[in-house]
């Protein structure tokens, strides 16, 4: 069987030699100003390596899907820094910004989002569509992909006939499938029960073992962020830790 | 293509407000097609019957003639071009006309008169005169056994000179060499009645007046103006304009029915323009329902376009999906609306309304008012729908473009 890593192609000379996939610089977001100021991110310093399983945590409103949002460049930063890749995501502006998004960020969200219109497998193929990519090449990566997440059988259905876990399951493979240089995930299994999450989560390590795909998600489940090899601790804007694990 | 899988299923979504659109837009379709092939059949109704009655759809003139008309701008060698004009296949008939205003004398009575010298023969080829004879038999070139020349008399100037057939007529006007003109003619036919275009003329054979006036005869034959039949009025401003290139050298000047019945003609444009006015109306009223139909489904998915841009599309496959999606929609409306439309028009441009009451415009008899089917008649609302519903796409699609991907998925 062929691994997705294994048909990873290095995306540039910088990207193939550093291990570190994710800088970011002082990176502060403030919301509002004067009475309303809110401090949603404050001078967060981090640097994510390839192949990390990273778990943010923090209570809510801590800043974990703010974070999330400026790394993928869904959001800019009030002032600091974002280095994905080694290049800065906040220089970028509209389609430059998109093909960014396409070819070096997967997408996890809470809520699932998928298309409803479109099949399980069509929704895995569309970021493939936009990228251009051979429909030969498409239908091999979507029949590994759905094997990977553990999904066989189930290409045809549409969000709507699937479970919530499922639907997550989709999400996930259509995060990978573009072979992104990260994946974030915000609040993957908030929506889903405890044990279809933990479930989610350790098809997420799997995944992130056997393929060295980088992860990053955002929880507040205790049972969730155990599974982390790596957790940063927010609050109130402010990483307060930052530990590795084995 | 799964952006065209992803429009269609986009518009089969919503399945039931995506049929009121298409009824709606295909219902306008078909009001379109409706007042374009009636206005359009209606008025190729009007140009057949009185190009048909007097003008033809193409006359040659000396230049300048239909401006300032005189006695003294002849068309020479008529029989060359008469020749020349015959060997296109498009013609159907050409007939030449001298003109003589003249002073009538009937029964006690004068009158002023316009004289025509026609060729009986080709006039009855080319227009209706013939089929207009009231009374008495359709002029020949022939003379009476004493010696007079035949005369066809308009309906208004018979009753006011109190002629009937039989009769003999007197006409004074000035030769083209500066003599007086005078002579007896005797009263063959009684032509048209008090309303169409013959009720103060006279008509006499192409001999008769060339003598009267002591114009050119036989080999000399000279005319005021030749009216040319084509297969269709549609040739007349083609067929003109190739004609005038051929007579470039000569002093003649080839004119299509549009320039000889300017004033029509304008009129007829003037009252197309307010038929768009009211086709406008039309389309206004559905667009607003497309825009609609548009707005409610870009906003419902407002999220998911978010998604959409925030896993990497471009805001401008975002615009182009929401106006493919317009497209489709249009595309299919305007066939229900072809299917609607097509059968519709081709019973009017077949049978026709029947009016009430005729109406009688100078003489011609207006009795059916007929539709007309023809590419024009299919292709502009066609086009009109597809523009204006991209039109009304383009505000909504701009708007899902445009949005932040994030605001879009944090929209309930
Ligand atoms: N668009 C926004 N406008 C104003 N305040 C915001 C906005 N987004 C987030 N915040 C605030 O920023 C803080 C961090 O939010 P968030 O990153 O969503 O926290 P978390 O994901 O950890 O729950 C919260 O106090 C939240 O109210
Ligand atoms: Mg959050």
């Amino acid at each position: 069987m062929t691994t997705l890593a294994q048909n990873k192609k290095p995306k540039n000379d910088d990207s193939a030699n550093s291990a570190t996939v994710i800088e970011t610089k002082a990176l502060c977001r403030h919301f509002g100003q004067g009475d309303t100021l809110v401090k949603a991110l404050t001078n967060a310093n981090l640097t994510i390596e390839r192949g990390e399983f990273t778990a943010i945590i923090g209570p809510s409103g801590s800043g974990k899907s703010t974070l999330l949002q400026l790394i993928g460049g869904l959001d800019s930063p009030t002032s600091g820094d974002v280095l994905l890749d080694n290049r800065h995501i906040s220089q970028m502006t509209g389609s430059e910004l998109s093909d960014f998004r396409r070819d070096h960020i997967g997408f996890i969200f809470q809520a699932y989002n998928l298309i409803p219109v479109l099949s399980a497998k069509e929704n895995i193929e569309y970021i493939m569509l936009l990228q251009g990519i051979s429909a030969h090449e498409r239908a091999k990566r979507v029949t590994t992909i759905m094997h990977a997440v553990g999904l066989e059988g189930l290409e045809d259905r549409r969000p709507a006939e699937l479970s919530g876990g499922q639907q997550q399951r989709v999400a996930v493979a259509r995060a990978m499938v573009s072979e992104p240089s990260i994946i974030l995930a915000d609040e993957p299994t908030a929506n889903l029960d405890s044990k279809t999450g933990i479930e989610l989560l350790d098809m997420m390590k799997t995944l992130n073992e056997q393929q060295n795909m980088t992860f990053v998600f955002s929880t507040h489940d205790p049972k969730i962020m155990e599974r982390a090899k790596r957790i940063i601790r927010l609050v109130d804007g402010c990483v307060v830790d930052d530990e590795r694990r084995n | 293509m799964l952006i065209i899988k992803l429009a269609f299923r986009n518009i089969l979504r919503n399945r039931r407000r995506s049929l009121l659109t298409l009824l709606s837009m295909g219902g306008g379709f078909f009001l379109l097609c409706l007042t374009l092939s009636m206005s359009e059949g209606s008025y190729s109704n009007i140009i057949n019957i009185f190009t048909q009655d007097h003008t033809g759809h193409v006359q040659i003139h000396h230049t300048n003639y239909l401006e300032r008309p005189s006695l003294y701008k002849t068309i020479d060698k008529l029989d060359t071009i008469l020749a020349k004009i015959e060997n296109n296949p498009q013609v159907v008939g050409v007939t030449p006309r001298i003109y003589g205003p003249s002073l009538a004398y009937g029964k006690n009575k004068t009158f002023p008169a316009q004289v025509i010298g026609i060729d009986t023969e080709r006039e009855a080829q080319t227009t209706r005169l013939k089929s207009k004879v009231k009374l008495g038999q359709y002029l020949t070139s022939n003379m009476t056994k004493d010696g007079y020349f035949e005369a066809m008399v308009g309906y208004s100037l018979a009753n006011n000179l109190a002629l009937t057939v039989g009769d003999e007529l007197v006409l004074i006007s000035q030769g083209i060499d500066g003599s007086i003109a005078n002579d007896i003619f005797i009263v063959k036919a009684i032509v048209g009645d008090a309303n169409s275009y013959e009720k103060m003329n006279v008509y006499l054979s192409l001999p008769a007046m060339q003598q009267f006036l002591a114009m050119g005869q036989g080999e000399q034959s000279q005319a005021h103006e030749l009216a040319i039949i084509l297969e269709h009025q549609q040739l007349a401003q083609s067929f003109a304009k190739s004609l005038q290139q051929q007579l470039l050298a000569s002093e003649l000047t080839v004119a299509p029915w549009q320039v000889v019945e300017s004033s029509f003609y304008n009129s007829m444009q003037a009252d197309k323009k307010g038929s768009y006015v009211s086709m406008g109306i039309i389309i206004f009223i559905v667009s607003i329902g497309v825009l609609n139909t548009i707005l409610m489904g870009t906003l419902e998915r407002t999220r998911e376009f978010g998604v959409l841009k925030a896993i990497g599309t471009r805001p401008m496959s975002v615009f182009n999906l929401i106006l493919l999606e317009s497209f489709i929609l249009a595309m299919f409306s305007c066939l229900l609306g072809l299917l609607l439309s097509l059968p519709v028009c081709y019973w009017l441009a077949t049978s026709g309304i029947p009016m009430p009451e005729p109406i009688d415009m100078g003489g011609i008899i207006f009795d059916t008012m007929l539709g007309e089917i023809s590419w024009y008649v299919v292709l502009l609302p066609s086009g009109v729908v597809i523009a204006s519903t991209l039109l009304v796409s383009f505000i909504p699609a701009m708007r899902a473009a445009q949005i932040s991907p994030l605001k879009a998925l944090q929209a309930s």
